[in-house]
């Protein structure tokens, strides 16, 4: 029963575990170390899961996507406006997703435009199977791929004393607070809790028929997923830690020159699996964030969308997802691009859109009229509060650093 | 007795028909949970208009700053 329960929970905490997410843990464990971040990774997916078990909720409840029901339930106005977040921001990361395919196979001389072509192939082919249930399962299996770096942090040959003690006395922010600690902070959020997952995980929990009898089912789906996805991105900060402790500069890498830096810790065939890793984080999450933005518009356009549908009943649902997919990846063979700059900033434009995405899916959860008996009780509002204002918290912070980086030596730092 | 219908065996369905059922089944289960959910429109308080506008506002300050960054950081 399990087996067929889990799915939408730990496809969107793998499917989060995406390019920019790895790169961002690549260059936090490269720059930073442990010491902070391995606590603070933790922390950041305890949010994703505290977020995450409301969509469960909702979904099962109302068998509504996301979209659908801010639409229903607020009004046209703000039903586009969180629309049009969704489609800015996850048009924006499929751009990202696509850097990483490019990047990871580029580390096996696989040249751009063959790269980005074979992964647009590997979306269609996808598609193709025409039932939740397949598409679920092929993704799913290619998700778990995701768990590739924890051999790479294995060959990395980390202190586990230091491992341990990293996580249970969480050490000082390195180089107190800057624009650049700032930045890779608010990354790091940004590679956890986003807008697509909400729409992602409650459509899918429609898409997939679940019920409220099934929520415990979906919770455990939602955990195991978070734990797994905790599991690679330590494995990811703790394969790049050499680089920091030998004090090798990774301020300009870009992603295949982390494998290729790695290369005298792990050896080849570990820069080899972190090269694949990172591009199967990429397509991965390039197959679920398009899925995520076609079943919004269907939604809102109320047009037929589902992953069930031949091609010819859910066409608008197929060619929205195709064609998004087909521009982003377009944008990726742009020469000259600096990667490791986009895949920052668009974790960090993930962390500014996420309150306001929240606020919807507070107040509907919270709704007795649609969710009956299922409305949050008060230790799970206290804990979306609690993840709300260190959104905004962290949000703030960033444009402090922004507008006044001379002011966050105010707050302790350098 | 007369049988009216033959139904024929488990091995009589092929793929294609069990396929035509389930695609045709799985839209009509969708829309028949939906309809038992009636989630109307409903009236947004003071506070939560507030609180809406006040996100997106905090939303397109910050996209501001993000381009500014990122011209900044072209400069």
């Amino acid at each position: 029963m399990l087996w067929l329960l889990i799915g939408p929970g730990v496809l969107v905490m793998l499917g989060e575990n995406d390019g920019p997410s790895m790169l961002s843990y690549a260059a936090t464990g490269a720059r930073f170390g442990i010491g902070f971040f391995l606590p603070f990774v933790v922390l950041t997916f305890c949010m994703a899961c505290v977020v995450q078990e409301m969509t469960v909720r909702l979904g099962a409840a109302t068998h509504r996507g996301h979209a659908e029901l801010i639409f229903d339930r607020f009004g046209p106005f703000w039903g586009w406006f969180s629309m049009a977040d969704l489609m800015v921001g996850n048009f924006l990361t499929l751009v990202t997703e696509f850097i990483a395919i490019r990047a990871g196979l580029g580390f096996f001389g696989v040249r751009p435009a063959v790269a980005v072509l074979g992964a647009l192939c590997v979306l269609f082919v996808a598609l193709m199977t025409h039932r939740y249930w397949t598409w679920e399962r092929i993704t799913l299996g290619a998700a778990m791929f995701n768990l590739v770096f924890v051999p790479v942090a294995l060959l990395s040959h980390p202190h586990w004393g230091a491992v341990s003690r990293a996580l249970f006395t969480w050490k000082p922010l390195p180089g107190g607070l800057n624009q650049e600690t700032v930045l890779i902070l608010l990354a790091d959020i940004g590679a956890t809790v986003t807008p697509w997952m909400l729409f992602f995980q409650q459509s899918a929990i429609a898409d997939k028929g679940l019920t409220t009898r099934d929520i415990r089912f979906g919770r455990f789906d939602t955990v195991l997923g978070a734990a797994l996805a905790t599991l690679a991105a330590a494995a990811t900060i703790l394969a790049t830690a050499p680089l920091f402790t030998h004090h090798m500069t990774a301020a300009n890498f870009e992603a295949a020159e982390f494998a290729q830096a790695l290369q005298p810790f792990v050896g080849r065939w570990g820069s080899a699996l972190f090269a694949l890793g990172i591009f199967e984080a990429g397509m991965v999450a390039a197959v679920t964030i398009s899925t995520s933005s076609a079943y919004a518009f269907g939604e809102v356009a109320r047009r037929p969308h589902s992953l069930n549908l031949p091609f010819k009943q859910g066409k608008s649902f197929y060619l929205v997802l195709l064609a998004e997919a087909a521009a982003a990846a377009g944008l990726v063979l742009i020469p000259g691009i600096p990667l490791v700059y986009i895949v920052l900033l668009v974790n960090v434009i993930a962390v500014l859109a996420m309150p306001p995405a929240l606020l919807f899916l507070y107040m509907l959860v919270n709704d007795r009229e649609i969710m009956g008996e299922l409305v949050s009780p008060i230790w799970a509002n206290m804990l979306a509060l609690g993840v709300v204002i260190v959104l905004i918290g962290a949000g703030l912070l960033f444009g402090v650093s922004v507008i006044a980086p001379n002011a966050l030596a105010a707050l302790g730092g350098r | 007795m007369k049988k009216e219908f033959d139904h024929g065996t488990a091995a009589d369905v092929s793929r294609e028909d069990l396929d035509a059922v389930m695609t045709s089944l799985e839209p009509d289960q969708l829309s028949f949970e939906k309809a038992k959910h009636h989630c109307p429109r409903r009236k947004l308080t003071g506070v939560e208009m507030l609180l809406f506008w006040a996100l997106r506002i905090y939303l397109v300050f910050m996209f501001g700053v993000v381009i500014y960054q990122v011209w900044t950081g072209a400069r």
